[in-house]
């Protein structure tokens, strides 16, 4: 359980985050929605310790996180997938997930893991010895969740993930990450612009608005509430 | 006939040389973005570390196993000490400090070690090889040179390649934040890029001062060379850092042994100037995406 407690973030003046308070329970999708600029990334940033806290927590399974240095996410089972996908392309796609595989500290990244991951992403596969830049950016997108998915780690944050993809490549993904949360118990962060698709697999959904948090309710209610939506999620 | 083969066998030996000083700024480029003007004088104060333990009557090799432990270390203590209070501010800020490093070293040598030519030994035989009736200017020392900077070199690409250290150094050569959030240290990395870059300039250093004089400005020719040979193949690329040393030490012998010694540093700016004229991003430089 991801718990942010009264978490408030700034660049400079600006007040990115503003006593942001909610719970990502265990093994549920939380979708992080809203407009641009609405403090969605910084969120996730804050909470890796990538931006300082101002003030506030965001503790998992009790250990304080935004106090903890981003290297560190790996080995408490924290994966956290940038905006922009942050595919390192002057790597292979072989060697971008095996650099996934060596953030748990578990030695040696496994070649069990490697097989997975590309079961689990043939269209990765194919490529792994091409270098990341040849990448599509649908294969981009599964190259980096992937990556993420080498360290097992128990929460994924995932920032944007549908940024920039055909509706096809996002119902894929989405269904993908709906599976692994329905068979590992896995615990997601999924920010997102795109709320429908986001909501349509989401358990929670928490909606900011300049840093606040708006709304904070069961995903269906979200996507139920007709005011809501056209005021804060666009569709 | 013999005039040729010489020239080119000195241009390759000391091409080698440029080329393990172009990597050592490669390696450093790649990782921090910074030109490390300094790097010659770091060389440089490890190469006096070596004559100071020959002098004293050990052997050579101890004082070339020390220079290169040193270099590891200095390399290692200006990247955590100096550099990292500058990395990913503006690049003036680098700049001004890799000259003043420059300086400091060059004063600091002077001091303890005296500004004064003294001669340095070589390992093996500095007189050219018989063959026949000609004499074939590769020395002992010349081979040496040849296969040392060789080795460095595959060693480094083992290192970068083929193992987990290396995947993670390069990680972090390329997206700090990424490699961060994947759990790599990315500031050990940093501090280990340099280190190793810094003990491939003492290797280069080693390497020119065996069998000739030093003092403490007997590197600053070679700080020149060396970043025309990396500007040459590209700043980015270690294997056009490569190229760009033995390129750049053929040529330099060429000019110096059919047109006249005194030319070869104009020759070298000249390469230069054309390099950048034509192909300012490097012979090998990779074409990368633009971000958006």
């Amino acid at each position: 359980m991801i718990e942010v407690r009264e978490l408030s973030a700034s660049y400079g003046a600006v007040h990115a985050l503003r006593d942001v308070t909610f719970t990502a329970p265990t093994g549920e999708v939380t979708a992080v929605l809203g407009a641009n600029g609405a403090g969605k990334t910084t969120l996730l940033r804050t909470i890796t310790g990538l931006v300082r806290a101002r003030s506030g927590s965001a503790t998992y399974d009790g250990r304080e996180l935004t106090r903890t240095a981003p290297e560190l996410m790996p080995r408490l089972g924290i994966a956290h997938v940038p905006e922009g996908r942050g595919v390192i392309t002057e790597l292979t796609v072989e060697e971008n997930l095996r650099l996934g595989g060596l953030g748990r500290g578990r030695g040696k990244a496994g070649a069990a893991q490697l097989e997975r991951v590309y079961g689990l992403f043939p269209a990765v596969a194919d490529r792994r010895t091409a270098l990341a830049h040849t990448l599509s950016g649908g294969e981009r997108q599964m190259l980096v969740l992937g990556r993420a998915l080498m360290a097992e780690p128990d929460v994924l944050l995932l920032d944007e993930p549908s940024l920039g993809l055909a509706p096809r490549i996002v119902a894929q993904m989405f269904e993908l990450v709906q599976s692994l949360v329905a068979d590992e118990g896995l615990t997601v962060l999924l920010v997102e612009q795109n709320a429908r698709s986001a909501l349509s697999i989401a358990h929670r959904g928490v909606v900011l608005n300049l840093g606040r948090v708006v709304v904070d309710d069961r995903a269906e209610v979200l996507a139920g509430d007709d005011q809501l939506r056209h005021a804060y999620l666009g569709f | 006939m013999q005039q040729l083969v010489n020239t080119l066998l000195g241009g390759l030996t000391l091409g080698m040389v440029y080329a393990a000083f172009a990597l050592a700024l490669v390696m450093i480029w790649r990782s921090t973005r910074i030109v490390n003007f300094a790097q010659a004088p770091m060389a440089m104060v490890t190469t006096f570390i070596a004559l100071r333990i020959i002098e004293a009557g050990h052997s050579y090799w101890l004082g070339f196993a020390a220079a290169l432990l040193a270099g590891l270390l200095l390399g290692a203590l200006v990247e955590r000490v100096l550099v990292r209070p500058v990395e990913g501010k503006a690049e003036i800020n680098a700049v001004i400090l890799t000259l003043g490093l420059f300086i400091v070293l060059h004063a600091l040598a002077s001091v303890v070690f005296g500004n004064r030519y003294r001669s340095f030994p070589a390992a093996f035989g500095i007189r050219g090889m018989e063959v026949g009736d000609m004499t074939i200017a590769l020395t002992g020392f010349g081979i040496f040179t040849i296969l040392a900077v060789l080795a460095v070199m595959g060693l480094l690409v083992l290192l970068f390649r083929f193992t987990d250290l290396g995947l993670r150094m390069r990680a972090s050569a390329y997206n700090q934040e990424v490699a961060r959030l994947l759990g790599v240290r990315v500031g050990h990395m940093l501090t280990l890029g340099w280190a190793l870059a810094s003990l491939v300039g003492s290797l280069a250093g080693l390497l020119i001062a065996g069998g000739s004089l030093v003092h403490p400005g007997y590197m600053d020719a070679v700080v020149v060379y060396g970043f025309v040979a990396a500007v040459l193949g590209g700043l980015d690329s270690p294997a056009g850092a490569v190229v760009g040393g033995l390129l750049l030490g053929v040529s330099l012998s060429l000019v110096s042994g059919y047109v006249g010694s005194e030319l070869v540093a104009l020759a070298a700016l000249a390469i230069l100037m054309v390099v950048l004229l034509l192909r300012p991003q490097g012979l090998f430089a990779q074409a990368r995406e633009r971000r958006v």
